[in-house]
């Protein structure tokens, strides 16, 4: 193993760090050595990480990764073989890459796509690469853009697992709101229309936080087996708790501590920011634990309000995003912002329910088993 | 015979884009660009809180989310007639300088590089380096077990750096590279909470209190990285500027002579002192640095895919319905000019401004000064007497500007003053009708936002971004857009990897996520085009 460049040392170092990164005990480092020194053997699982209509920044935040970071991910973990922003290749030679994968590892590649799918018109807003048949509006015999759509109906049947990553490529997002005019489709739709059975897994948020994306790879790769999702595609492991529950001003709130002017805004103080548009109290995601950017800060410790990124509302349904949430029906009592902390503090045990302020947003079906998360 | 060649995905820049160059003999002869994917931003801003303009603009790029928050908060600062408090403005100098560090560091070494250096080559390192050996085992089981993704396979040319010691320790910068471009984003979460796409800037001010603890914290991160800009970053920049082989590309590559810059980093309240001195070049005379005067820009649509009313406006008062099967045209990109100039907009203009400013004895010496520190005074003036500045100046001024602005973030630290106001309440008071404009300097150049309120709500946003200006296609006097130019005359003699082309194309930093906005015919509805 050595002479690969790799050492059983650096294994058991690797196995920490997963073991961490995934939130599991100790006692399993030895397995989880043992399954990513597999992996070395046996060749990099290969991945193609397509873009759609992105933005990059779910790619920039990957490189955020800490453990392991971006170097192991790419030298040592997965074999990374299309991925626009940092692959050494261009034009046919880059999708070359993609049709020799899809021909040669059928069933083993995990697709990864940042970005949603846009469908109107044939697929026109969102193109790369070059299409065989090669007319212009005209009927002139131009070089025709291939449509991502078109992409998607060659990759996904042979992708072991589908990844879409961002809070766009997972629910529309950003441009999703803007979905009429480009028929801007989630991946799990586009994927359902190709085959109803192949795995998707939803990585939220606009971005990404790196450890939910790397963390769930591993963790696809060395159990062979998609993690505990909940009803909106989402690994439980990462999305599982609501924001407002383990906020770390949780108790201003309680206190009806409300921020009301950044100038009043002693460090000491932390002050809830539910009155500047907060909206922790709907979203399902661990950035008050995680925090962000190695760990040194996340947006509410910057003293500015959550915008619920991770959820499948942003950012039309969450929008005006400094604005408090609506009035909140709790128990049949509608209070007022003011009177908010101690009420939410009065029913604590069932906290905020998502599905009370789903409910109140009445913007998202229920088609699913279980809640989102698990309140 | 002449022969057109298509490059689509143009990688390792944000976006999506499509270079398609004419090669007669071994040299390019024309050039053509297109951005191949479009969202909708203004449409979907149009009667939103004008607030939320910040945080939906940021993700018009992931690369640089900030320049966007950035210009977003001046641009509503504006409407809102804020009076910006002077910790507030800092801490924006301060945390967009951070990402001018990032920026850079991630387009030389992670979407440039691999232009230049032959990774397989470090399988030859026979150094003793016990670092730089791990490094060589690994690519070598790589290269070995030919899954070397995502850094082969790639363009082949004779002309890749070779030398195994060299790359080996190019290489391994990469990696550094990687590890100082994530600190770059950590130092500025400390006032703006995550990256990328950050929350810390808000009409008014921001949300942050500087404390002593903080502004610690983040001189500790800077400092770092300062000491690897000066021993990695530069030096690196000069020797490969240095290669025989590379020496070409001192020249090759030239926009045409013309650079404009609006200025960045305010140095005081009113805005008028600014630590990137604004102004414009015509004609690579650098010595004469003339006076930026934003109502001589003017945007022209003869070549682009807009009706012939969209032209000759100033952005202020923008149109843009589109015409798809307009003769002639093959862009959505309009051709926004200076004074009837294309303009090339960037690191290379702000630096060229910033030197004949200073040459003109207009501003003290902080270029000059660091330019003959390093030795390459002789090059520059050499440049100079050509009248042409190519590739690899564009890539060298990038690093001399990060080095610039990485020493300055040190004295911006010093002025912040903890317990004094972050934010100005006006920035919370919508007014009925106003209007606003935000110019900034980003990364790869000259940003502006334009925002009308009505109903204190937002009536129209408008943004021109950097890569508009660059990539722009021709206008009415058929003259050719920066990176058009830049193409014409390159050597490529092997269509089947024109690696000179995307070298050239990548040293302007293109991000196709900058936007233009298109009234769609049969939709009737207001609708953003990603361009190059």
């Amino acid at each position: 193993m050595e002479k690969k460049g790799v050492t059983r040392r650096q294994f058991i170092k690797y196995a920490g760090a997963t073991a961490a990164l995934l939130g599991l005990s100790e006692a399993v480092i030895p397995d989880i050595a043992r399954a990513l020194e597999e992996l070395v053997t046996t060749g990099k699982p290969p991945v193609i990480w397509l873009q759609g209509q992105n933005c990059s920044g779910c790619s920039v935040s990957f490189l955020n990764t800490n453990y392991p970071d971006a170097a192991e991910v790419l030298l040592d973990k997965l074999s990374v073989r299309y991925q626009p922003t940092v692959m050494a290749a261009a034009g046919d030679v880059a999708t070359g890459v993609i049709e020799e994968t899809v021909a040669e590892m059928e069933g083993k590649y995990v697709l990864v796509v940042e970005g949603p799918i846009p469908t109107a018109e044939g697929g026109e807003y969102c193109t790369f690469g070059l299409e065989k048949e090669t007319k212009d509006l005209d009927g002139n015999q131009v070089p025709k853009d291939k449509p991502i759509y078109d992409w998607m109906k060659e990759v996904v049947p042979g992708a072991a697992a589908v990844i879409a990553l961002g809070n766009c490529a997972s629910f529309g997002g950003i441009p999703g709101a803007n979905a009429e005019v480009t028929g801007t489709t989630p991946v799990m739709d586009i994927v359902a229309e190709i085959d109803k059975k192949k795995p998707v897994i939803n990585i939220s948020g606009c971005p990404i936080h790196p450890d939910w994306f790397v963390g769930t790879v591993l963790d696809y790769l060395i159990n062979q087996r998609v993690p505990d999702l909940d009803r909106y595609k989402r690994p439980k492991a990462y999305f599982g708790k609501l924001i407002h529950e383990n906020c770390e001003r949780r108790a201003a709130f309680d206190a009806g501590l409300f921020l009301e002017d950044w100038n009043d805004a002693n460090p000491d103080m932390k002050l809830c920011l539910f009155k500047m548009g907060c909206k922790g109290p709907v979203t399902y995601a661990d950035c008050p634990i995680r925090r962000w950017n190695s760990a040194r800060n996340w947006c509410v410790g910057a003293n500015a309000p959550c915008h619920g990124c991770a959820e499948p509302t942003f950012y039309k349904d969450l929008s005006p995003l400094y604005e408090p949430l609506p009035d909140i029906n709790f128990l049949g009592l509608t209070p007022g912002v003011d009177t908010l902390g101690w009420i939410a503090s009065g029913v604590t045990a069932a906290g905020i329910g998502a599905h009370y302020l789903y409910k109140q947003l009445g913007k998202r079906e229920d088609n699913g088993e279980s809640e989102g998360g698990e309140d | 015979m002449a022969r057109i060649v298509t490059i689509d995905p143009v990688t390792r820049i944000e976006g999506h884009l499509r270079i398609d160059v004419e090669i007669e003999g071994d040299k390019v002869v024309d050039a053509w660009s297109s951005g191949t994917m479009f969202r909708g931003f203004e449409m979907l801003l149009r009667d939103k809180h004008p607030w939320d303009a910040q945080q939906v603009t940021e993700r018009i790029c992931g690369v640089c989310p900030l320049v966007h928050g950035t210009c977003a908060s001046y641009n509503l600062d504006d409407a809102m007639g804020v009076d910006l408090p002077d910790n507030a403005r800092v801490i924006r100098n301060l945390c967009l300088g951070a990402n001018f560090i990032q920026s850079h560091v991630l387009h030389f070494w992670h979407l440039s590089a691999l232009d230049y250096v032959d990774i397989a080559a470090v399988v030859q390192y026979a150094g003793t380096d016990p670092g730089l050996q791990a490094l060589k085992g690994k690519i070598a089981y790589l290269v070995e077990s030919r899954d070397a993704y995502p850094f082969l396979p790639r363009y082949e040319s004779d002309d890749y750096l070779g030398d195994p010691e060299l790359v080996t320790t190019l290489v391994s910068h990469y990696v550094q590279a990687l590890e100082i471009r994530k600190k770059a984003q950590e130092m500025l979460t400390i006032y703006y909470g995550r990256a990328p796409v950050f929350v810390g800037t808000i009409p008014g001010g921001v949300t942050a209190h500087p404390t002593v603890g903080n502004i610690a914290a983040f001189r500790s991160v800077l400092d770092e990285i300062r000491f690897w800009i000066d021993n990695v970053y530069v030096p690196d920049i000069v020797t490969i500027a240095k290669v025989p082989e590379f020496a070409p590309f001192l020249t090759a590559g030239d926009s045409g002579g013309n650079y404009l810059a609006y200025g960045g980093f305010d140095e005081d309240s009113s805005g008028s002192e600014k630590f990137l001195p604004p102004g414009y070049i015509l004609g690579n005379d650098v010595a004469k640095v003339m006076d930026f005067d934003e109502q001589k820009i003017a945007e022209y649509v003869k070549h682009s895919w807009y009706t012939d009313d969209c032209g000759e406006r100033q952005p202020q008062d923008g149109k843009t319905e589109p015409d798809v099967h307009k003769k002639g045209a093959y862009s959505f990109i309009k051709a926004p000019r200076y004074d009837d100039n294309p303009m090339e907009v960037g690191p290379m203009a702000r630096m060229l401004v910033m030197a004949g400013l200073e040459l003109a004895g207009k501003q003290p010496e902080r270029l000059m000064a660091l330019i003959k520190s390093l030795g390459l005074e002789e090059t520059i003036n050499t440049l100079v007497g050509e009248g042409k500045f190519g590739i690899l100046p564009r890539h060298a001024m990038r690093a001399l500007e990060c080095k610039l602005i990485a020493d300055q973030m040190d004295v911006w630290l010093d002025q912040l003053e903890p317990g004094a106001k972050i934010w100005d309440k006006k920035g919370k008071e919508i007014p009925g009708e106003s209007q606003g404009q935000g110019l900034v300097e980003g990364p790869r150049g000259a940003l502006g936002h334009w925002i009308t309120i009505k109903g204190k709500k937002i009536d129209n946003y408008q943004c021109v971004v950097p890569t508009t200006w660059n990539a722009s296609p021709r206008d009415k006097n058929d003259n050719r857009g920066p990176i058009e130019t830049s193409l014409i005359g390159l050597p490529v003699p092997d269509p089947e990897n024109p690696v000179n082309v995307v070298r050239c194309v990548r040293s302007f930093d293109p991000c196709l996520a900058c936007a233009i906005h298109v009234i769609h015919p049969e939709h009737n509805g207001v609708k953003e085009f990603r361009v190059v």
